[in-house]
């Protein structure tokens, strides 16, 4: 592997650890019981 | 451009978010059984020139602070003062529903009352005085079906109106008698002139009533000390004439206006008659039928869902580790891509997250069977047959509805705990929360059971839920009888009628409860699969035995000797479920697919793999409708897996006895519960203690249950 191959493989790998860290901590697991209003709130102007 | 607030109360199950799904085109939750909404949420929608923020509160019985329900949607009205209220009434129960609507009425703010589910109530032979009923309470009403879009126009017409000032509406004080008037006559000035900023923060009649009432939160809101003495003076003016405590009086008077209302504006064409749910309800409820039929509903549950989503998961399969991993490899090889990254992405990515996708027809099929259950009503039944087990462990029934939630995902359920009413019965349901089996261990389940139980697939499947029940049973008495003593108070819980639910909510809410592992695919799922990627070939060229992941597995797979799965995959596996326990399958599938299981197949053109894909669909859609009408005596996926196993299976097939395959799936079911799931209890008991507790608790628990049934098994000569 060359030192090219490790820089991608470290930014890919951390890539992979922010978007495991966002998806468990900042989104919830994407499973937070909004019940189904989630980003609804402020721009439901449907009528 | 003007902005009201319109507060939806109501009764559980009256159908307040159905409404507001039916006003402003969104997709709350419903659910035909009450508690289905634990926090209030907000719609907004535009009528003209006029921008409407519609709050969902949660049902409740009665603006007293006695679970936090209650509490959210006391403070909303109380603090928030909106601008008008929506009180949705079930028509079918207008008297027990016009306490609440009493109540509101104290709150001087005007009320619309949408007289919900009236196509049922007529069909009762129920016929009302509307007029009267306006005359009578000071608001307006307005008969709504809010499952059919009935009455919705007239009621947002009525909104606009009343927020553009054209009607002026203001709620009738009802008389609660003259002993009552006087103490609240009392109150009222004596705070006039004590604190007149208490009388502008708050309804000056409901909050003198609560005063009476001696409400411990707003005592402790306001700050006046129960022994001030005007209070004392509006008290004892009442305890002379009264030998009852003031609640209890309070109560009788709004019950008997409720009734008398009731009585004024309700005809009922027919005597009593015996109606279909209380007929079904008759053998559903029944002392001794109730938990077995609970039972084989679930058995038919997993049967259907099984039979049905087989074909479909056969299809996604040879979609993903065939076509597009061949694709991926052929075009990454033509841009002269490194092997590293080629390797990450097809036997990484493709394999980790593909593994998982498989299974999304399974759970789809589930949670449309569950959603089902829930919106036909027979879930709250579920609540109720469970009610004497409950018992046995210190709870009630009620702590059965988060937990029957749990079988679509643990964390909606962690936060559904909050109907129920003591901080005690809180952590004690949310520690056996984990213990349902939720939707991300089905994958788990489904490649085991495939492999090893072909043909008793759903009474595995069945076994494996039943044995988290059974779990839950047994880990609450023992908490019962140790951490979380206490006692589980009377259970009163109202069973709504039996419905069939509307199709397109059917569709709207399985998929709101299917969305989040299709996200988790994508995100998280596919992350991991990344970092598993990562330490099973680090250093890079090396066999997978001896990679970072393997040497971390090889550590800890003697504490898994004993329960049949001692090896470094299964360890490994284990370990990397604490994120989320699909990700156990996805690991397994990296670690098990190697290029050497893949079969050859014959070279074809693009064009011919396209029209394979779409014959072999159009093929999964007619053998899934054959398996449903085939019904139980059926080919099922199982049965078809024996003809042609999947690389991973026939791979398990070799590393697993049935038994020890049985042991894997109950220490899967019962290990710790994933990391979402302690994020949710932390937010929810402000400390990681309850997670803590969980993870050790579970962990012992998964391993000694596994442990018997794997050495129990083997002693047997299994």
């Amino acid at each position: 592997m060359s030192i090219t191959d490790i820089l991608l493989a470290v930014a890919i790998l951390g890539g992979a650890v922010y978007i495991l860290y966002r998806s468990i901590c900042r989104k919830k697991g994407h499973c937070s019981g909004c019940s189904g209003l989630c980003g609804k709130e402020k721009d439901n102007f449907l009528l | 451009m003007k902005t009201i607030t319109v507060a939806v109360a109501g009764n559980p199950n009256s159908g307040k978010s159905t409404l507001i799904n039916a006003i402003a085109g969104t997709n709350l939750q419903v659910g035909n059984w009450p508690g289905v909404t634990v926090e209030k949420k907000t719609a907004t929608l535009k009528v003209d020139d006029l921008i409407i923020n519609l709050v969902d509160l949660p049902g409740i019985y009665s603006l007293s602070p006695y679970t936090q329900e209650e509490v959210i949607a006391r403070d909303f009205l109380v603090k928030e003062k909106p601008d008008l209220i929506i009180d949705v009434v079930d028509s079918t129960n207008l008297e027990r529903n016009l306490y609440l609507t009493v109540q509101l009425l104290e709150l001087e703010i005007p009320v619309v009352l949408a007289l919900n589910i009236f196509d049922e109530a007529k069909k009762k032979g129920y016929e009302f005085d509307i007029e009267k009923l306006e005359e009578l309470l000071g608001i307006k009403v307005i008969p709504t079906v809010a499952t059919k879009k009935e009455g919705i126009k007239e009621l947002l017409e009525m909104i606009k109106n009343i927020g553009n000032g054209i009607i002026k509406l203001m709620p009738k004080k009802l008389n609660y008698g003259e002993d009552i008037e006087n103490s609240i006559k009392t109150i009222e000035e004596s705070l006039r002139v004590k604190d007149p900023g208490l009388i502008n923060k708050y309804p000056s009649r409901w909050l003198a009533l609560k005063i009476l009432e001696e409400d411990s939160l707003v005592m402790k809101e306001i700050g006046l000390e129960d022994a001030e003495k005007f209070i004392k003076k509006a008290k004892s003016h009442f305890i002379n004439s009264h030998n009852e405590d003031i609640e209890s009086i309070l109560a009788d008077i709004r019950y008997g206006i409720a009734n008398a209302v009731t009585r004024d504006v309700l005809r009922e064409k027919d005597g009593k008659r015996i109606d279909f749910t209380e007929r079904i309800d008759r053998v559903v409820l029944n002392k001794y039928l109730g938990i077995p039929i609970f039972l084989a509903s679930m058995w038919i549950v997993f049967k259907i869902s099984f039979d049905f989503s087989a074909p479909f998961s056969d299809w996604i399969d040879s979609l993903i580790s065939g076509h597009i991993k061949k694709w991926t490899s052929f075009v990454l090889n033509q841009i002269g891509t490194p092997e590293w990254i080629i390797s990450l992405m097809t036997e990484g990515v493709i394999t980790g997250v593909g593994a998982v996708l498989v299974f999304i027809p399974v759970i789809a099929v589930m949670m449309f069977m569950i959603t089902l259950l829930e919106g036909s009503g027979y879930m709250a039944r579920a609540a109720f047959i469970m009610d004497r087990l409950m018992h046995s462990i210190g709870l009630h029934g009620k702590s059965f509805i988060p937990m029957l939630l749990g079988f679509g995902c643990n964390v909606p359920s962690i936060y559904a705990t909050r109907v129920l009413e003591t901080e005690r019965d809180r952590k004690l349901t949310a520690m056996l929360v984990p213990l349902m089996s939720c939707g991300a261990r089905l994958p788990v389940y489904v490649i085991f059971i495939g492999a090893f139980f072909s043909q008793n697939a759903p009474t595995v499947l069945w076994s494996l839920y039943v044995l988290g029940i059974f779990m839950a049973v047994v880990l609450g008495f023992i908490l019962k009888k140790t951490v979380y003593k206490g006692f589980a108070p009377l259970f009163i819980m109202e069973l709504p009628p039996y419905r069939l639910p509307v199709l397109r909510d059917l569709m709207v809410h399985t998929w709101q409860k299917l969305k989040h592992f299709v996200i988790k695919a994508g995100t998280y799922i596919f992350a991991v699969s990344v970092i598993m990627w990562f330490l099973l070939n680090t250093p890079y060229g090396i066999e997978k035995e001896n990679s970072l992941l393997g040497k971390i597995g090889k550590t800890l797979s003697p504490v898994f000797e004993p329960l049949g799965f001692g090896t470094w995959e299964a360890s490994s596996s284990l370990i990397a479920g604490l994120i989320a326990k699909e990700v156990v399958v996805s690991t397994m599938a990296q670690i098990y697919v190697t290029e050497e299981n893949k079969e050859v197949e014959a070279e074809k053109s693009l064009l011919e793999e396209f029209k394979d894909i779409i014959v072999s669909f159009v093929a999964a859609i007619k053998e899934a409708f054959e398996n449903l009408i085939s019904g139980f005596s059926i080919k099922s996926l199982s049965t078809e897996e024996d003809e042609e196993l999947t690389p991973l299976k026939s791979k398990l097939q070799g590393i697993f006895t049935p038994l020890s395959a049985y042991a894997f799936l109950a220490f899967v079911l019962l290990y710790w519960p994933c990391v979402v799931v302690g994020i949710a209890m932390k937010q929810e008991f402000g400390s990681w203690k309850i997670y803590g507790q969980a993870l050790v608790i579970h962990t012992i628990m998964a391993w000694l249950v596994a442990f018997f049934i794997y050495q129990g098994g083997r002693i047997l000569g299994f």
